[in-house]
């Protein structure tokens, strides 16, 4: 989970996924959307590859830093 | 002087600022993997202004600049590396890893460290021109600020002074429609930044700033103007920025419509189309410089990941200037 919120560093609330576990993304697509303490915004994909396993629960405050999902590239 | 028709020139405007945005994305990508620390004010969209500018600039004209100055120090010839050194606070960053994003620059390469607090740089270009016209040297200053520093005190002390005493400083409006989240026709009665110039009585024009050639072109007479004891010069580049106030901002305030107006208008893709078109280069030019730029950026990005950061030993350097000796 990338450090979002305008208080640098404070837990971020997982909205929705906004892709499907096993779909493919790629680096730059919007993946989710989240809540900070300031705004509602999209976080997009760091990587090009398959979304393979969602590790954040939709509705639930995730820590900075925290692996939230598993993107596998291909080789 | 560099003629606007030269094929070189205009290829080396365009690969600078292909060289900005490269940066610029990189950056944006190692923000969200959680690489980078803090957060970071980006110019994605603004490459023209910053390299029209620049490119009609000597090496020994200095700039100030904001906290989004990424653009600004790649034009004025900053090198990715120390750029990316110091975003990471590395000591081999160019103020040592202690300026950090918001506050990147080379006195050497005629930068002065990103000046973050907005209007701040107004009145010290103000002073450095007035420092050059004493000492009779023929440097200018170009002064790069954003509408919103436009209704700030700071602002009006400082053209007004550079305009009583001719002071040869460019004051570069970078109007991108939004002061933070603020439009700027909420906070200003009049709808051109550059008719400010004229309640201090010296010149003030407004300029395509999506549009790499105009700004050079304006930028180029304005330092002319200013090497000639006629400064100072207003000049209100129209531009946008296509990426957050800050990596934390999700620009819900730029409504759709507007944003795509702007994208159609980018200033790299309408450029490397103009250049097309007039035979300049070809697609297989502008692709190699696009893979050129992202080579130097991963190269880079490869090196400050090991690259040390400041020690103990570093806490009380470049804190006080050396003493002068007489």
């Amino acid at each position: 989970m990338p450090d979002l919120a305008a208080t640098e560093g404070s837990d971020i609330l997982v909205k929705r996924w906004l892709i499907p576990v096993g779909s493919p993304v790629k680096r730059g697509q919007p993946l989710l959307e989240v809540e900070t303490d300031k705004a509602t915004m999209e976080v997009e994909s760091v990587a090009t590859g398959v979304l393979a396993e969602t590790r954040a629960r939709p509705d639930v405050k995730v820590e900075v830093g925290e692996v939230i999902a598993t993107i596998e590239t291909l080789p | 002087m560099t003629s606007i028709a030269n094929g070189d020139f205009r290829a080396e405007l365009l690969d600078r600022m292909i060289r900005i945005r490269t940066f610029e994305e990189g950056v944006r990508f190692l923000f969200l993997e959680g690489a980078m620390p803090g957060t970071i004010h980006q110019c994605q969209g603004q490459e023209a202004t910053a390299v029209g500018v620049c490119a009609a600039l000597r090496a020994d004209d200095f700039i100030t600049s904001t906290f989004r100055g990424h653009g600004h120090a790649l034009a004025k010839g900053l090198t990715e590396q120390q750029l990316l050194d110091e975003l990471f606070g590395a000591s081999t960053g160019c103020c040592g890893g202690k300026g950090g994003s918001m506050h990147i620059g080379d006195m050497s390469k005629g930068m002065v460290p990103g000046i973050a607090i907005v209007a701040g740089g107004v009145p010290l270009a103000a002073g450095m021109a007035l420092a050059f016209k004493m000492q009779k040297f023929d440097q200018v200053v170009a002064c790069f600020f954003g509408d919103g520093a436009v209704a700030e005190g700071a602002f009006h002390e400082g053209v007004n002074m550079a305009a009583i005493w001719n002071l040869p400083v460019i004051f570069v409006c970078e109007n991108n429609l939004y002061g933070a989240s603020t439009r700027v026709d909420l906070v200003m009665k009049i709808p051109r930044i550059a008719d400010r110039a004229a309640a201090y009585g010296f010149v003030g024009d407004t300029v395509d700033g999506n549009d790499v050639e105009a700004v050079f072109a304006a930028a180029q007479s304005a330092a002319r103007r200013c090497r000639e004891g006629e400064g100072p010069v207003l000049l209100e580049l129209l531009t946008y920025r296509q990426t957050g106030h800050s990596r934390r901002d999700p620009r819900a305030y730029q409504p759709e419509a507007e944003r795509k107006e702007w994208v159609a208008r980018d200033p790299i893709e309408t450029f490397v189309a103009r250049l097309k078109e007039e035979g300049v280069l070809d697609n297989a030019a502008v692709e190699r410089m696009r893979a050129e730029a992202a080579q130097r950026f991963n190269k880079a990005v490869e090196r400050t990941r090991s690259a040390p950061l400041p020690s103990k030993d570093d806490l009380e350097t470049d804190v006080f200037a050396p003493e002068a000796t007489a």
